[in-house]
């Protein structure tokens, strides 16, 4: 009996598949890592699900493509998939206006954790933000969760004290510089605004995270006028960035 | 029979790791106290001895949680070497690495510094490492001239070291803050004008130096709590960035109504970041307190090692009597006292001159020379050699020359014997934060003389167990000086009342207190 002969171009569309498969796994696999270390920072369960979501959906285009491979029609499934993505998008609307609304916040809407802010007929202290929500505790010690597209929507009042005067400088140096001769400098320099900041309050530099390569400070001013926030602001910043050279070039 | 067999369950789950001693501990008691009631002989014994065995473990286990891994941060340095350290290597060629303090000579090569802190820190440290409070003990300070690591009676020490003119920053920014606090008025003092100084970033540098060192120290110690002391290291809880307990002491007088207001922000910002805070009174508690300070407050006399003040032998005394000129027929009147104006010595010797004119043979005997500060191996402050320079014209000025020595440092030895030899002793100072002379005085049962504006005279009854003054009164401290002088009964009672009243202030009860302290922070 002879035995059944498979054409080349059977062959090839098997060994087509096979390999889109393999892609797929390898794409899938590292996508989902790279993606696991850029949401380090984020919350664990977020950063699961993303990873899960992208694992899914590249499996999915791939499992797609190597179906057509093998001769089958895919522009229903691909419609199905799209409907299905849709059909996902408008049922997580709510969802992803609250991640939106984050990313305004974070840079529109001042107020930050530790503040106290009153919103709608809420009004506590923000102990967190999340992606999803911000939380406040109340004086009654209740825990309030509040999505974050409502303060794209409504009006936020921050009414912790003297919230307006405080101007707080993210500054991001490499491990090689002497944090303490920088802190000497940074506040020296400081010194020379002094006529436009609270002299109540003399300036702080704070650690906020330490790593090998980099640390992580923030700078806390009081200005006196809340109309010279961007001017004190632009010069601080043009002052540590000098400095921040400065010490660089001392060092090479 | 089943309670004993519960007994027994409930003693094998306290031996494991996972168990709830507190909470179980009481029950095997009611347990044993139960089988004694229903009479239950056979098994009484064995429940009791289940008991012994487990509460033994449950101890053992109790141990070993407490045994801490300390880091003390103070600006005085343990000890102050009279070389430099290329001298010292040059003298002792095989040094050990640290530097092991038992090889080298104390006198020759180094001396414990004096002062109240130091005096007080050490003492607690050996004593948390002999009772088992602490296993590893790590003390940072400022010590410029100082081997960067040494090691004294199983604490190691870091020194951090300040170049030239950075220090002399310090030490401007650093008196400036210390005289806000004590109340003496000064040409900068609001925080406006001491705070935006370049200076001020000199203080917060040596500030940072001292927690960088710790926060390298932490990674490969792994701290369990740092106990950071006095207004010179106040930044440093804030620049630790770790949720670790930080306890602040703070040794130095804490008057609300001496603080300027504008003084209170500075304080309370720097203060929030301490996990608990300890004064050195009642009354400065309060203080703290009202400044808004929200976290755990306490109180804990300051305290010596009684061990230390040993009744000095003959030749002792003979030897002390006769380098300073004290005749047998003198009577002394001793102050124990850094060379600092706050200190008072002008006013004590002032009232002895008003003394001498009925007691003839009064002599006041002024021991102490700078502190860390003033030291040449320290910041470098000049203000004791000025303020003996004053004190030694207001001498000659009050012609009472014959009657005051300035005996300087003293040796332990000669300390002691100052004490005995002593009549009575005098604490003149402006502003005090506690007064620990006072308890060594009281440790030789030696009458004292309290200015009303230390801590400790919290601690005086009037006419109980000593006597209080005004500093501003000198006419009372004299009329006090004399009393004491002509009626040795009295004294001898104020002496023998005070000699209890010590026992509030000695090591024992200090580490108690303080090791709760920490030990509630655990």
């Amino acid at each position: 009996m002879p035995y059944p002969v498979i054409s080349y171009e059977l062959l090839y569309h098997i060994v087509s598949f096979l390999g889109i498969i393999l892609a797929t796994w390898i794409v899938a696999r590292v996508l989902s890592t790279l993606l696991g270390k850029l949401l380090k920072g984020v919350a664990p369960l977020v950063a699961v699900h993303a990873r899960r979501l992208v694992w899914i959906f590249i499996w999915l285009l791939g499992v797609l493509f190597a179906l057509e491979q093998l001769g089958l029609r895919i522009d229903v499934l691909l419609l199905l998939v799209g409907l299905l993505g849709a059909a996902l998008l408008i049922a997580s609307k709510e969802v992803l206006q609250n991640f939106a609304s984050k990313y305004f916040s974070d840079v529109y809407i001042p107020f930050k954790v530790g503040d106290t802010i009153k919103v709608r007929e809420y009004s506590g202290k923000v102990i967190e933000i999340n992606p999803m929500s911000t939380i406040l505790i109340t004086d009654k010690e209740e825990v309030v969760s509040i999505p974050n597209s409502i303060f794209i929507r409504e009006t936020v009042v921050n009414i912790t004290p003297q919230v307006w005067k405080e101007l707080i400088v993210p500054i991001l140096i490499s491990g090689e510089i002497d944090l303490a001769e920088f802190e000497s400098d940074v506040l020296k320099s400081c010194n020379k605004l002094k006529l436009h900041l609270d002299e109540r309050f003399p300036p702080i530099l704070t650690v906020k995270n330490r790593e090998a390569k980099s640390t992580e400070l923030v700078l806390t001013l009081m200005i006196k006028e809340p109309d010279r926030k961007d001017a004190i602001i632009s010069e601080i910043n043009s002052k540590v960035a000098e400095i921040i050279e400065r010490m660089q070039r001392k060092k090479k | 029979m089943w309670i004993y067999e519960v007994a027994i369950q409930i003693g094998s789950s306290i031996s494991s790791n996972n168990s709830n001693i507190e909470g179980e501990i009481p029950i095997l008691f009611g347990l044993a106290a139960l089988l004694t009631i229903e009479g239950d002989c056979d098994h009484i014994m064995a429940a009791i001895e289940c008991l012994r065995s487990h509460l033994h473990l449950a101890w053992q286990r109790c141990k070993k949680i407490s045994a801490l891994k300390i880091c003390v941060n103070t600006q005085t340095p343990l000890v102050r070497f009279n070389l430099p350290k290329e001298e010292l290597e040059q003298k002792h060629k095989e040094l050990s690495r640290p530097l092991d303090l038992s090889s080298l000579g104390e006198g020759g090569d180094f001396q414990f510094t004096p002062g109240g802190v130091t005096r007080m820190v050490f003492p607690l440290l050996k004593r948390m490492l002999s009772d088992g409070i602490v296993e590893d003990a790590h003390w940072v300070s400022l010590n410029p001239t100082g081997p960067e690591k040494a090691t004294v009676d199983r604490i190691t020490l870091y020194h951090v070291s300040l170049e030239a003119e950075k220090m002399k920053g310090y030490g401007y920014i650093k008196e400036a803050i210390w005289k806000v606090i004590h109340g003496i008025p000064q040409k900068l003092e609001s925080a406006s004008q001491v705070l935006w100084q370049d200076e001020f970033s000199d203080y917060t540098y040596y500030n940072r130096l001292s927690a960088e060192r710790i926060i390298w120290l932490d990674k490969e110690i792994d701290f369990d709590v740092f106990y950071i002391h006095d207004f010179q290291q106040l930044p440093v809880g804030h620049m630790l960035h770790t949720l670790k307990p930080k306890v602040f002491r703070w040794h130095i007088p804490f008057d609300e109504s001496m603080i300027p207001p504008e003084w209170r922000q500075f304080l309370s910002t720097y203060f929030s970041n301490y996990d608990a805070i300890i004064v050195s009174c009642k009354k400065y508690l309060e203080a703290l307190k009202s400044l808004g300070y929200t976290g755990k407050a306490h109180y804990v006399y300051p305290y010596i090692d009684p061990s230390s003040y040993v009744k000095p032998t003959e030749s002792e005394l003979a030897e002390y009597c006769r380098s300073f000129g004290i005749r047998d027929d003198d009577r002394v009147v001793l102050v124990v006292a850094r060379l600092d104006p706050m200190k008072g010595q002008d006013r004590v010797i002032k009232a002895v001159a008003s003394v001498v004119k009925d007691i003839s043979n009064v002599k006041l005997i002024l021991v102490g020379d700078g502190s860390f500060s003033s030291s040449k191996q320290g910041v470098g402050l000049s203000k004791a050699e000025r303020w003996l320079n004053d004190l030694r014209i207001l001498v000659k000025r009050l012609g009472i020359e014959d009657h005051v020595v300035f005996a300087g440092h003293l040796s332990q030895s000669q300390l002691n014997a100052a004490y005995e030899r002593a009549d009575l002793t005098v604490l003149p100072s402006i502003r005090e934060g506690f007064g620990l002379v006072v308890i060594e005085s009281w440790i030789y049962r030696k009458p004292t003389i309290v200015t009303s504006r230390a801590g400790i005279a919290e601690l005086i009854e009037e006419g109980g167990n000593g006597l209080l003054f005004d500093p501003d009164d000198l006419l009372i401290l004299a009329e006090k000086i004399s009393e004491l002088l002509t009626n040795p009964e009295r004294a001898r009672t104020l002496g023998e009342n005070g000699f209890i009243t010590s026992k509030r202030c000695l090591i024992d009860r200090g580490v108690k207190d303080e090791s709760k302290v920490i030990l509630e922070l655990m």
